[in-house]
C-alpha cells in the first residue's frame, strides 16, 4: 500500500468534485438549512413567542423527565428547547453525512464511468487497495468534515440563542459527543460502502445517487422516532447503533476490497 | 518473472478473448521488440482494444499460451508491468481540472513527487504547445488539444512501454508530425516501445518499424510494413519514366516476360509484373528498349494497398478516412 499514491486519488476526487457549483451548492446549501436554519426558528420562535412551548406540550410530555435535566427556574420554554436542541436535531445531523458522502461517492466512482475518465486510472500503477482507499477517503473526510463543522456552528448557536431560555451553558451533552466522534464516522462510511458496491454496476451518478440515496430512509425513521419521543438517543444507544455500524463497515470495506476487479469494471464501461 | 525471448517487449501465443457467442480475438500471436514502434491496424470492432485491454491486465482473456509484457507473465505480473507502461485509449481528461493538474495527479501515481511530477508537466505542455492553457480547465480545450494532453499523461511516468490509441486523431498536422518524430525519437534514444493503433495508414507506414493488421479478430500479416505490404501484393509496381519527347508502345513493355498490364502515368508508364522475381529480367529488357529512358524503378507497394487487399472492406476505411 503506497498511501502518496491513495491520496493523489483523493486530492483529485476532492478537487473535481468541489470545482463545480452543482455539486458544491447542494452539498454545502441543504445541510446548512436543516442543521442551522431549523434549529435557529425554533429557538427564535421558543424566545420571542409568548406560548409557543404551550404548543409543544404533546412533544414534551411523550419525552420522559429522566431525558431532560431539571435546571433551577428552568421554564417550559427551556424544557422545549433543551428537547430541541439536545434531541430533536439530532436525528438532522446523521443526515448530513448520509446526503454529502452520497453525493460525494456517486460521482467519484459511477461519474467517473460515466464521464468515461476511469479507464485511465485503471491503467496506472494504483493497486485496487489504493483506488478504493482513496476514493472513500475522498468521500469520507469531507463528510464527516462537514458534519462537525456544522456542528461547531449547532453549538454556537445552541449557545448563544439556546442557553438564555434554558438559563445555562448545557450543550453539548454526552450523546453529541458520541454522535459527532462515533455514530457519524461509521454512517458515513456505511454510506460510501453502499455506494461503492452500487458504483460497480451502475451505469452513472443519477443511478448511483438514487439508489445510495434510499439508505437514507431508515435514518429519516430515526429523526421521526425522536420527534415523537418514541426513542431518545441516549449516549448508550448511540455508542452501541455505532458499534453495529462499524461492525457492517468492516465487512462492507473487506467485500469492496476482495471483489473489486477492474476487470470487472471495464466491463460495465460505455 | 518469465524467460522471455531476448529483447521482445510484448510476447503473446494463442491470446483468444470470447464475448458470449462472439469470438473478439481467435489465437492471435504477437512478438513485438523492445524499442520497436509497433502498429496494429485493423477496422473497427477488429479486436484492438480488447487486445490492449488484455495486454494492460484490465480484461482477462478466455484462453492464451503465452502473455508477456515487459518479462513478466500475465496476469500475474501486471503489478510489476503497470509501473514501466504508459496508456492513451479513449478515454476523457479530468474536464473541471486544469491540464496540469491532470498531469501532475497522474504523475503522482507513477510515484514521482509533487516537484517531478510539476517538472515533468510542464515539459509536456512546453512540447505540445500547451503552455500558455496550463492553468485552464480542461473543459475549455479543443478536441485537439486533449488529444496532446492524453498523449502527455501517457508519457508522465517515463513509460518503456507506451500505448496509443489513434494519437493523431484531432491533431493538426505539425501537431501529428512533430508527435510521430518524438515517437521516433524516444524509440530510438530511450529504447522505448510504442504500441500504436491507427486507421492513418501512411502515418502508421512512415512511423512503424512492425505492423500486424488485425481483423475479425485474427492477424491477417505482421512484420515490417514492407514486408507486410509484399505479402498481401504480390504483383510488383515498376515506374519507368520517359525522357522529354520519347516515344514507347505499350506493346514493347507487355512483351517483355513477367510484364501483366501498363498503365501511363505523368512522365512515363507503370508497369505491373507478375512478382518480384520478374523485377531484374524486367530491368534488363527495358534497358535494352531503343527508347530514351530516365529511368526504372520498382515502386513498393503501400501499406494502404496491402490493408485494403487483407481486410478486403475498402469503403469502410475511406469513410473513416473522410471523418
Amino acid at each position: 500500500m503506497r498511501w502518496n499514491r491513495a491520496l493523489a486519488i483523493a486530492t483529485k476526487d476532492l478537487r473535481d468534485t468541489f470545482s463545480t457549483s452543482q455539486l458544491a451548492l447542494p452539498l454545502v446549501v441543504v445541510p446548512l438549512v436543516v442543521v442551522v436554519g431549523y434549529p435557529m426558528i425554533y429557538l427564535v420562535a421558543l424566545r420571542y413567542t409568548p406560548g409557543a412551548a404551550n404548543g409543544l406540550q404533546g412533544f414534551l410530555t411523550s419525552f420522559p423527565d429522566s431525558a431532560v435535566p431539571v435546571f433551577q427556574g428552568m421554564t417550559s420554554a427551556g424544557r422545549a428547547a433543551y428537547i430541541g436542541i439536545v434531541y430533536l436535531f439530532a436525528g438532522f445531523f446523521l443526515l448530513v453525512p448520509v446526503m454529502v458522502s452520497t453525493i460525494i461517492a456517486a460521482n467519484s466512482f459511477a461519474g467517473e464511468k460515466e464521464r468515461r475518465t476511469l479507464e485511465g486510472l485503471l491503467y496506472t500503477p494504483v493497486t485496487d487497495a489504493e483506488l478504493v482507499l482513496g476514493k472513500v477517503a475522498a468521500s469520507f473526510v469531507p463528510a464527516v468534515a462537514f458534519t462537525w463543522f456544522c456542528f461547531a456552528i449547532y453549538t454556537v448557536i445552541a449557545n448563544v440563542m439556546g442557553t438564555p431560555i434554558i438559563g445555562q451553558p448545557y450543550f453539548p451533552t454526552p450523546n453529541w459527543w458520541a454522535l459527532m466522534l462515533a455514530l457519524v464516522p461509521a454512517v458515513a462510511l456505511f454510506v460510501i460502502g453502499i455506494v461503492v458496491l452500487v458504483s460497480a454496476k451502475a451505469r452513472g451518478f443519477q443511478e448511483a445517487n438514487a439508489i445510495g440515496g434510499s439508505i437514507s430512509l431508515p435514518l429519516i425513521g430515526i429523526v421521526a422516532a425522536q420527534a415523537s419521543g418514541i426513542m431518545v438517543l441516549s449516549s448508550g444507544l448511540i455508542l452501541a447503533t455505532a458499534g453495529v455500524f462499524a461492525a457492517l463497515d468492516a465487512i462492507l470495506i473487506w467485500v469492496i476490497v476482495k471483489s473489486f476487479r477492474r476487470s470487472r469494471i471495464v466491463s460495465y464501461l460505455p | 518473472m518469465s524467460e522471455a525471448p531476448d529483447g521482445l517487449a510484448i510476447e503473446v501465443r494463442g491470446l483468444t478473448r470470447q464475448f458470449g457467442a462472439v469470438r473478439a480475438l481467435d489465437g492471435i500471436d504477437l512478438e513485438i521488440p523492445r524499442g520497436a514502434v509497433f502498429g496494429l491496424l485493423g477496422p473497427n470492432g477488429a479486436g484492438k482494444t480488447t487486445t490492449v485491454r488484455i495486454l494492460n491486465g484490465v480484461m482477462e482473456p478466455t484462453c492464451v499460451q503465452r502473455l508477456t509484457v515487459l518479462g513478466h507473465d500475465l496476469p500475474g505480473g501486471i503489478a510489476d508491468v503497470r509501473p514501466q507502461v504508459g496508456v492513451q485509449t479513449d478515454t476523457n481528461l479530468y474536464e473541471r481540472l486544469s491540464a496540469r493538474l491532470n498531469l501532475t495527479c497522474f504523475g503522482r501515481l507513477f510515484g514521482l513527487d509533487g516537484r517531478e511530477a510539476g517538472k515533468r508537466a510542464d515539459h509536456f505542455l512546453e512540447m505540445f504547445g500547451l503552455t500558455s492553457r496550463a492553468s485552464a480547465r480542461v473543459e475549455t480545450f479543443s478536441k485537439g488539444m486533449k488529444q496532446k494532453l492524453l498523449i502527455a499523461r501517457a508519457l508522465m511516468g517515463h513509460p518503456s512501454l507506451v500505448y496509443l490509441d489513434e494519437p493523431t486523431a484531432g491533431l493538426d498536422p505539425e501537431a501529428s508530425h512533430e508527435l510521430m518524430r518524438y515517437i521516433r525519437r524516444v524509440s530510438r534514444d530511450a529504447h522505448a516501445t510504442f504500441f500504436i493503433t491507427s486507421h492513418r495508414l501512411e502515418e502508421m507506414e512512415n512511423a512503424c518499424t512492425q505492423v500486424a493488421i488485425l481483423d475479425e479478430g485474427v492477424i491477417k500479416a505482421s512484420g515490417t510494413p514492407l514486408e507486410v505490404s509484399r505479402s498481401a501484393i504480390l504483383t510488383v509496381r515498376v515506374r519507368v519514366r520517359l525522357a522529354p519527347h520519347a516515344v514507347l508502345a505499350r506493346s514493347e513493355l507487355m512483351a517483355i516476360p513477367g510484364a501483366i498490364g501498363v498503365e501511363f502515368d505523368g512522365d512515363g508508364m507503370v508497369v505491373t509484373l507478375a512478382g518480384i522475381d520478374a523485377v531484374p529480367g524486367f530491368v534488363r529488357a527495358a534497358a535494352a528498349l531503343p527508347a530514351d529512358l530516365m529511368g526504372v524503378a520498382e515502386e513498393p507497394p503501400t501499406l494502404q494497398e496491402a490493408y485494403l487487399a487483407l481486410v478486403g472492406r475498402g469503403h469502410h476505411v475511406r469513410e473513416e478516412a473522410d471523418d
